[in-house]
């Protein structure tokens, strides 16, 4: 009784992390129960807590008591499995060193135990009180696409790319690719040299015209040669465009790519293809082919790569920019029934 | 729905400093209030011990009133007794003096001492031997003297001698004493 009159008086600060490539950006939000009373943005050069970021933030934890840390999770080792009693779990993943969160009752997403260890001691100085997945940033984002047809989801950030296929709003499919893993970097390296890709070069940028990318026995190659396809839109049978989020889409223009930027959306193509393949390829998950893809881009990804996924994927792509920071804030806010 | 892996720590408006705050001024108020309930326990004990003193003083003061009374009346018992005793000194002195007084021929059978007099009874072979030998002190002493003689058988007379001092001088006597 009495913490919640305490609770009532105090605002509570919303500190909002996220670890970049090289910075940190921290959205820091008062909220009462009218609503927000005040936002700020601040970035800092490190990728744990330095002195200023420390400062920053306890000048904010200062003005109440109630103040909540939330993060989202950078772990290697996490991922979402598409079930969620611990029989059926152990069929996709061993979880004996990851903790693990059921949504709806229907699939779940995990992390390793050791990496939230990790994540909680680099930030003892300030404490952590959320540890959110990006999978549950995407179950919350599309919230109104999971809920309808097949289709595949991802949340882009700089060095990760989370993706999950959602039919109905169950899940079929979920990954965490990290973009700076040498193994994952290797395995796509690798993949593009099966290929016979001699004119790859990612220093000197790719032309997409001779880009060729195919996976032998995976069911893309059902669809013969993509070169002959100028567009989407000339083919019939692919009636299943979700027209609303394209005219959404049409607002937000992307950029060209410049020469770095490609480089790193051919990563995140190569990656999200890697991992459509595993999508079909594995036995263990429910496979059916993809139409549509929505892309959650959290960093400003460029047209290449929407166009690449089009164009090589045979994908319908639809590109929503999220602000992972205020998303994290949100996320936060439904724990705290705000 | 909780999307966090982990839940978050308990928040409380009582931080480390206001801890420290709110301890030290409810140490400071208990430290009051227990001075404060002492000089009340204080008060009322020494009241009740005030009262009880009164009490005892009244007590006392009835007791000394009590003995006062007791001492005033051994007093006046001592007083009493000093002059039943003076008065037994005197009657002791009056007999000595009186059994002085009766010469060897006459006998006494019997004495009665008044205040104001003195009755003898006895046996005297005379009257001459009375009146020189008794009769005269008797007459130095007291002022009235009446004797009656009975003769007997054997021709020796018993005798009833009354003697009265005069009033005046037996309160003066009184007095004296």
């Amino acid at each position: 009784m009495l913490a919640k009159i305490f609770e009532a008086l105090y605002p509570k600060v919303l500190i909002n992390i996220v670890v970049k490539r090289a910075s940190t950006l921290v959205y820091i939000e008062l909220c009462s129960k009218k609503g927000t009373i005040s936002s700020v943005h601040e970035e800092f050069d490190t990728v744990a807590v330095n002195e200023k970021m420390l400062q920053f933030i306890q000048t904010y934890i200062k003005e109440s008591p109630y103040f909540y840390v939330s993060l989202l999770d950078r772990a290697l080792v996490q991922g979402a499995l598409p079930a969620c009693s611990k029989q059926e779990l152990r069929y996709y993943y061993d979880l004996s060193d990851c903790e693990y969160k059921c949504v709806e009752n229907r699939w779940a997403y995990y992390t390793a135990k050791s990496e939230i260890y990790e994540t909680e001691k680099i930030y003892k100085d300030i404490g952590v009180d959320f540890l959110f997945s990006p999978f549950a940033i995407i179950n919350t984002f599309f919230k109104d696409k999971i809920e309808g047809k097949l289709a595949i989801y991802a949340l882009i950030e700089e060095n990760y790319i989370s993706v999950a296929v959602f039919e109905s709003g169950k899940l079929l499919y979920g990954e965490h690719l990290d973009m700076q893993s040498v193994s994952e970097l290797d395995e796509v390296l690798l993949a593009d040299e099966i290929h016979n890709d001699d004119d790859l070069d990612l220093d000197e940028g790719i032309d997409l015209e001779s880009m060729d990318v195919e996976d032998d026995g995976i069911e893309l190659e059902d669809f013969g040669d993509i070169e002959d396809l100028d567009t989407l839109e000339d083919i019939d049978e692919f009636d299943s465009k979700d027209v609303e989020e394209e005219l959404l889409e049409s607002e937000n223009v992307l950029d060209e790519a410049d020469e770095d930027d490609f480089n790193e959306d051919y990563q995140r193509f190569s990656l999200i293809q890697t991992s459509i393949a595993n999508y079909y390829k594995d036995e263990r998950y429910e496979s059916q082919f993809l139409e549509n893809m929505y892309i959650s881009d959290g960093v400003g990804v460029s047209r290449e790569l929407k166009r690449y996924l089009e164009e090589e994927m045979f994908l319908n792509v639809y590109i929503r920019h999220i602000e992972i920071d205020a998303e994290i804030c949100e996320l936060a806010k439904e724990e705290l029934g705000l | 729905m909780k999307y966090s892996y982990i839940k978050p720590r308990k928040k409380t408006p009582f931080t480390p400093d206001v801890q420290l705050i709110v301890t030290f001024f409810s140490m400071t108020l208990i430290m009051l209030f227990s001075t404060y309930a002492f000089l009340l326990f204080k008060n009322y004990t020494f009241d009740q011990d005030r009262q009880e003193l009164i009490n005892n003083k009244i007590d006392l003061q009835e007791s000394i009133d009590k003995m006062d009374q007791k001492i005033a009346y051994i007093k006046q018992q001592k007083s009493l007794a000093e002059k039943v005793f003076t008065q037994n000194i005197v009657l002791k002195d009056s007999m000595a003096n009186l059994f002085d007084l009766v010469p060897q021929r006459i006998t006494l059978s019997r004495a009665e001492l008044l205040n104001n007099g003195l009755i003898l009874y006895g046996i005297t072979p005379s009257k001459d031997v009375y009146n020189f030998m008794l009769l005269a002190p008797l007459r130095s002493i007291f002022q009235k003297t009446y004797t009656s003689f009975y003769p007997q058988e054997n021709g020796w007379l018993r005798f009833v001698s009354t003697n009265y001092i005069n009033e005046d001088e037996n309160e003066e006597l009184e007095s004296e004493n």
